[in-house]
C-alpha cells in the first residue's frame, strides 16, 4: 500500500560540472537556424524565446554575441498602434511578449526603441474592473498577467498608472488553503502561479499578504529525493519548476528550506554534454526555456560563474541595478 | 518543451527526418502566409477557418490564429440567422473537442472553448459538464479543465452541493488527488459556512462576485461539517499514510482565520519624548489614518516603521513634539486612533512615571494558536490519539509526526513542549532535505513558549539560550522586554525586525554565528551589548551600533573583526560612547 513517489533517477553518469561555454555556443547556434522546422513552430513565442537566450547570456557574460541591432529591429517592429507588442511580425500584440520585449530592451539599456507611452496605455487597457489583468483585447484573466503587467510597468518606472489597490485586490482573492495562488479564484495551486503572483506582491510592496510560513513549507514539500523540484504535489521535477519554487522561496525569505546541494546535482544533471543546454529533465531535448532557468537556478543556488539573479524579474541583478528597481524580498 | 526524451539516431536516419521536417516545413509557411494574407485583406470566411483549422489541430498554441477565429465567427454571427449560428458555433466546440483530445493543456484552446460557449445562443451546460468529467477521469489533475469545470459551474449554476459530492466520487476512487482536495477547500465554507447566517442547501450561483478565497477571507467551516471532514481525511491518511495531499488538506481544517485586526500595545517613553505602537499584524501607518490624540489635542507626528527596510510593519513610531510630555510632574492621557479600522487604544502616563504602556493582555489562544484551531479540546484531543495510533504503526511518518506537534500545540504548548522536541528531532532525521524548516519551525515554537511564560510570570526579561534557535520571529511581541539573552544557538543575524525592541537596555547573543547586526537600528535604551563568539568580521559591519545613542558596553571577544589592525582605536573612533569595550 501506499503512493509510489514520482521522481527520476539521477545515472552516474550524468554530467556534475557546470559546462558553461557549451550552454553559450548552443544559446549562440540557436538562432541562427531560423528555417528549421521546430523554430518556425515557436514562432508564436519568439519574443520570449529571445528573452530567454538573451537572458542567459547575459548571465553568463556572454551577452555581446548576439545581434542586438537586428534583436532591436525585430521589436520595433513587433508593436503595435495599441502599443502591445506582438510575439513575432504577423501575430497579434499580447501582455506576455510586451513584458519579454521590455524585458529584452532594458538588458540592452533601450526601452526607447519603443513607444514607451504607448506600451504603458497598453498596459493599463488590460485592467479590468475586479482589477485583474486580460492578456490582450479576448479577455483570458490569468495572474500571471498580472505579474507581466506590473514587470512591465516597473521595468518602465510607470507602476503608478494601473489601479493598484484592485490589482493587489484581485492577486490576493487567488490564495488558497494552502498558500499558494492559481491562476484566478478558485485556481489550484501552482508554482508558476505562486512565482507570478509573489513576484507580483514584491513589485507593489505587498509581501507581508503572504503566509510565507504555510506557503514556504507547501514549497520545500517541492522537493524530490532526486533533489529536483516538481510544480505541484505528485508531479515528476522539472528544471523550470525547480526556478520557479526556488525563486518563490527567495521571495518570501525562504530559500533554506530546501537541500540546495542536492538541487544543484539535479538541475547539473540536466545539461547535454554533446550539444549543450538544459533540458527538463536528465535525458530529454534541452531547449532554450530550460536552459535559462537552469542556469538562472544555479545563480539563486549562489554559483560562482553566473551573475546574480534577480528572483523576481529572472534578470541580472546589475540591469535591475541600473534601472535602480529592487524588488522586496522578505527576510 | 516538456518530456520529450532525446534518443540516438544513425546519420542515415537523421537525413531522412531532416528531408521529412523540410516538407512539413514548407507545407507549414504556406498555410500560415495564406492565412496571414487573408487577414490583411480583411477576408473573414469559411476558407479561413478550415485554413486556421489546418494550423491549429497540430499548433494550438498559435494564439493569433485563435483571434483570427474570433474575428470570423463574430462576423458571421452578424450575416447568419441563429439557427446557423448555433451550427457553425457548434462545429467550432467539435473541433475544440478534438484540439482538446491531442493536447489538453493548451490554454489557447481551454479560453477559446470558454468563449465560444459563452456565445453559443442556445448553450449546452450539461454537455460542457460532461466533458469536463470525461477529461478528468484521463487526467484527475489537469488545473485547465478544472477551471473551465468552475467556468462551467458558475455560469450554468451548478449547486454547490453537487460539486462537493463530485469531489466525494474523486476522492472516493483515489485519495491522492490533491485537486479534488483543493475544490473542496473552496466549496466548503460556502456551503457549510461557520457564521451564524443559515446555510443555504440549495446555493444560489453568483455571477459577479468570485467566491472568497480560503485564506484571506473568512473560510470556516461549521463544527458539524468540520467533524464529517475531520473523518474524511483520516479514513486518507490511514489508507495511505504517506499521501501528501490528504495532510496538507488536514493542516488547513485544523487551522482557523487570522487574528482581527487591532492596536496591540501603545508604549510611552517621557525621556524620548516617543511613542511606540504595536499593531496585530504589518500595517503602513502613513497610509492607514493613524492619529494620535495628547491630552484632547491631536498631534501633528510622523509615524515611522523601526526599519527604513519596512513599508508595512507591526511596530510604528513617532517623536512628539519636544517639550510636550518631558516635566515628570505633569500626568498625561494618549489616545491613539486608527481610523480606518475604527479602533483605538488610550495609555496614561502618570505624574513620576518615566513611561507607560497600554497592552492587550492576550491569552495564549490568541497570540499563538492562530494557526490552528479553537475546536473543542475533545475534538482536538481525539484528533492527536488518532494521529498517535496511526504514529505507532509508522514511527518515521513525517505527515504524521508534524501534524501530531500541530495538534500539541494548539492543545497545551507547555505542556508538551518536551514531546515537541524530540518530534522535531525525529523529523530532522527522517527528512533531511527540509530539516532547515524544522529548525525554523522549531525556533518559533519555543519562542512563542518563552513569550508565554513571560506572560505569565510579567516580566520584562527574555531569556531562551541554548535552544538550538535558527532564526528569530514575533519580535513585535518584544516591545517592552529590556533584558534579552539569546546565547548559545545557531543564530546567523540579528534582522531589521530586531529593531522592534525599543526598551531594550541589554542583549547577550555569545556563542551563535551572527554575522549580520541589521536589527541593532536606533535602539534609544540599548547600552549593553554582549556578542562574544560570533563572526562579525568587517568595521562596517557594526557601523549601525552609532545609531544607539546609550551604548555604553560592548563585547566582541571571539569576532573575526577583533583581529583588524588597529581595531582598538578604530573602534572607539567609530563608537566613542562606548567606555567599556572588549576585543
Ligand atoms: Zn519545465
Amino acid at each position: 500500500m501506499g503512493t509510489q513517489v514520482k521522481d527520476v533517477v539521477i545515472k552516474d553518469d550524468a554530467p556534475s560540472a557546470l559546462l558553461l561555454d557549451k550552454h553559450a555556443d548552443y544559446i549562440a547556434a540557436y538562432g541562427s537556424k531560423k528555417d528549421d522546422y521546430e523554430y518556425t513552430l515557436s514562432e508564436y513565442l519568439r519574443m520570449s524565446g529571445i528573452y530567454w537566450g538573451l537572458t542567459v547570456m547575459d548571465l553568463m557574460g556572454q551577452l555581446t554575441r548576439m545581434n542586438q541591432q537586428e534583436i532591436s529591429d525585430f521589436i520595433k517592429s513587433c508593436q503595435h498602434d495599441c502599443g502591445g507588442i506582438s510575439a513575432s511580425i504577423g501575430h497579434d500584440p499580447h501582455v506576455l511578449y510586451t513584458l519579454s520585449a521590455v524585458q529584452i530592451l532594458s538588458l540592452y539599456d533601450n526601452v526607447n526603441v519603443l513607444d514607451v507611452d504607448k506600451v504603458v496605455e497598453y498596459v493599463r487597457g488590460l485592467q479590468q474592473e475586479d482589477g485583474s489583468f486580460a492578456g490582450d483585447k479576448w479577455g483570458e484573466i490569468d495572474t500571471r498577467f498580472s505579474f507581466c503587467a506590473v514587470a512591465t510597468l516597473a521595468l518602465l518606472g510607470k507602476l503608478d498608472s494601473i489601479n493598484m489597490d484592485k490589482a493587489v485586490e484581485f492577486v490576493l482573492s487567488c490564495m488558497n488553503f494552502d498558500g499558494g495562488f492559481g491562476c484566478r479564484p478558485g485556481s489550484e495551486s501552482h508554482a508558476g502561479q505562486i512565482y507570478c503572483c509573489t513576484g507580483f506582491l514584491s513589485i507593489t510592496g505587498q509581501l507581508h499578504q503572504v503566509n510565507a510560513d504555510l506557503l514556504g513549507w507547501w514549497l520545500c514539500e517541492r522537493q524530490l529525493p532526486s533533489g529536483g523540484l516538481n510544480g505541484r504535489p505528485e508531479k515528476l521535477p522539472d528544471v523550470c519548476y525547480s526556478w520557479w519554487v526556488l525563486a518563490s522561496l527567495k521571495i518570501i525569505g525562504r530559500i533554506h528550506w530546501i537541500d540546495k546541494s542536492k538541487l544543484r546535482s539535479f538541475i547539473l544533471a540536466c545539461q547535454d554534454e554533446e550539444t549543450g543546454g538544459f533540458a527538463d529533465r536528465p535525458g530529454d531535448m534541452v531547449d532554450p526555456f530550460h536552459t535559462l532557468f537552469g542556469v538562472a537556478g544555479l545563480s539563486l543556488l549562489g554559483e560562482g560563474q553566473i551573475k546574480d539573479v534577480n528572483p523576481v524579474l529572472c534578470m541580472p541583478e546589475d540591469v535591475l541595478e541600473r534601472l535602480g528597481l529592487h524588488p522586496d524580498l522578505l527576510s | 518543451m516538456h518530456g520529450r526524451v532525446k534518443l540516438k539516431s544513425t546519420a542515415q536516419q537523421e537525413e531522412e527526418k531532416r528531408k521529412e521536417r523540410e516538407k512539413k516545413l514548407k507545407i507549414y509557411v504556406a498555410a500560415r502566409d495564406a492565412i496571414f494574407t487573408k487577414r490583411m485583406e480583411g477576408v473573414l470566411d469559411d476558407e479561413a477557418l478550415q485554413l486556421t483549422q489546418q494550423l491549429l489541430s497540430s499548433n494550438p498554441d498559435f494564439a493569433t490564429l485563435w483571434n483570427y477565429r474570433r474575428e470570423i465567427l463574430l462576423h458571421l454571427e452578424t450575416v447568419r440567422e441563429e439557427d446557423d449560428v448555433q451550427k457553425t458555433y457548434e462545429a467550432e466546440l467539435l473541433f475544440l473537442e478534438s484540439c482538446l483530445k491531442v493536447n489538453p493543456k493548451s490554454y489557447g484552446s481551454w479560453h477559446h472553448r470558454g468563449w465560444v460557449s459563452a456565445r453559443l445562443p442556445r448553450p449546452d451546460w450539461a454537455r460542457e459538464l460532461g466533458l469536463c468529467d470525461r477529461c478528468l477521469s484521463l487526467d484527475d489533475r489537469n488545473f485547465h479543465c478544472w477551471d473551465y469545470r468552475r467556468m462551467v459551474v458558475k455560469m450554468s449554476g451548478v449547486p454547490v452541493d453537487q460539486e462537493l459530492q463530485f469531489t466525494d466520487r474523486l476522492i472516493g476512487s483515489n485519495f491522492s488527488n490533491y485537486s479534488s482536495w483543493h475544490y473542496r477547500s473552496t466549496l466548503l465554507p460556502l456551503l457549510h459556512p461557520e457564521s451564524p447566517d443559515p446555510p443555504s442547501p440549495c446555493h444560489q450561483p453568483s455571477h459577479s462576485s468570485p467566491p472568497p478565497s480560503p485564506q484571506t477571507h473568512s473560510h470556516r467551516v461549521c463544527e458539524e461539517q468540520l467533524l464529517k471532514e475531520y473523518e474524511l481525511v483520516q479514513n486518507a491518511f490511514f489508507t495511505d499514510p504517506n499521501d501528501q495531499s490528504a495532510w496538507f488538506y488536514y493542516r488547513w481544517l485544523l487551522g482557523r482565520a487570522e487574528r482581527e485586526e487591532m492596536i496591540s500595545c501603545v508604549f510611552v517613553s517621557r525621556e524620548e519624548e516617543r511613542v511606540a505602537v504595536a499593531f496585530s499584524r504589518p500595517v503602513n501607518a502613513s497610509s492607514s489614518g493613524l492619529m494620535l490624540v495628547l491630552d484632547g489635542q491631536p498631534q501633528r507626528v510622523e509615524w515611522r516603521s523601526v526599519h527604513p527596510h519596512f513599508r508595512h510593519s507591526p511596530v510604528w513610531i513617532c517623536e512628539l513634539p519636544p517639550g510636550t510630555i518631558s516635566d515628570i510632574i505633569n500626568e498625561h492621557n494618549l489616545t491613539v486612533h486608527w481610523t480606518e479600522k475604527h479602533t483605538h487604544r488610550d495609555c496614561a502616563l502618570y505624574t513620576g512615571r518615566s513611561e507607560s504602556w497600554c497592552r492587550d493582555s492576550a491569552t495564549d489562544q490568541e497570540l499563538f494558536r492562530s494557526e490552528l484551531s479553537v475546536e473543542k479540546t475533545s475534538v482536538l484531543q481525539s484528533e492527536l490519539q488518532s494521529c498517535n495510533q496511526l504514529l505507532e504503526l509508522e514511527p518515521q511518518n513525517k505527515w504524521c509526526l508534524l501534524t501530531i506537534v500541530l495538534l500539541m500545540r494548539a492543545l497545551d504548548p507547555l505542556g508538551y513542549e518536551r514531546e515537541t522536541l524530540s518530534h522535531f528531532q525525529t523529523l530532522k532525521e527522517v527528512d533531511s532535505m527540509r530539516s532547515a524548516y524544522y529548525g525554523d519551525l522549531c525556533s518559533k515554537f519555543m519562542i512563542e513558549n518563552t513569550i508565554l511564560k513571560m506572560e505569565y510570570a510579567e516580566v520584562r526579561v527574555f531569556s531562551l539560550s541554548d535552544k538550538n534557535l535558527t532564526m528569530l520571529c514575533h519580535l513585535d511581541q518584544l516591545l517592552l522586554v529590556t533584558h534579552i539573552n539569546l546565547s548559545c544557538n545557531q543564530l546567523l543575524r540579528l534582522p531589521p525586525q530586531f529593531a522592534m525592541l525599543q526598551c531594550l537596555e541589554v542583549l547577550e547573543a555569545d556563542d551563535n554565528t551572527i554575522e549580520n547586526l541589521d536589527g541593532l537600528y536606533y535602539l534609544p535604551k540599548l547600552q549593553e551589548v554582549s556578542l562574544k563568539n560570533n563572526q562579525i568580521s568587517k568595521l562596517s559591519d557594526l557601523q549601525l551600533l552609532t545609531s544607539c545613542p546609550k551604548l555604553t558596553c560592548l563585547d566582541l571577544r571571539g569576532n573575526p573583526v577583533t583581529q583588524i589592525a588597529n581595531i582598538q582605536s578604530e573602534l572607539t573612533e567609530l563608537l566613542p560612547s562606548v567606555t567599556d569595550l572588549l576585543i
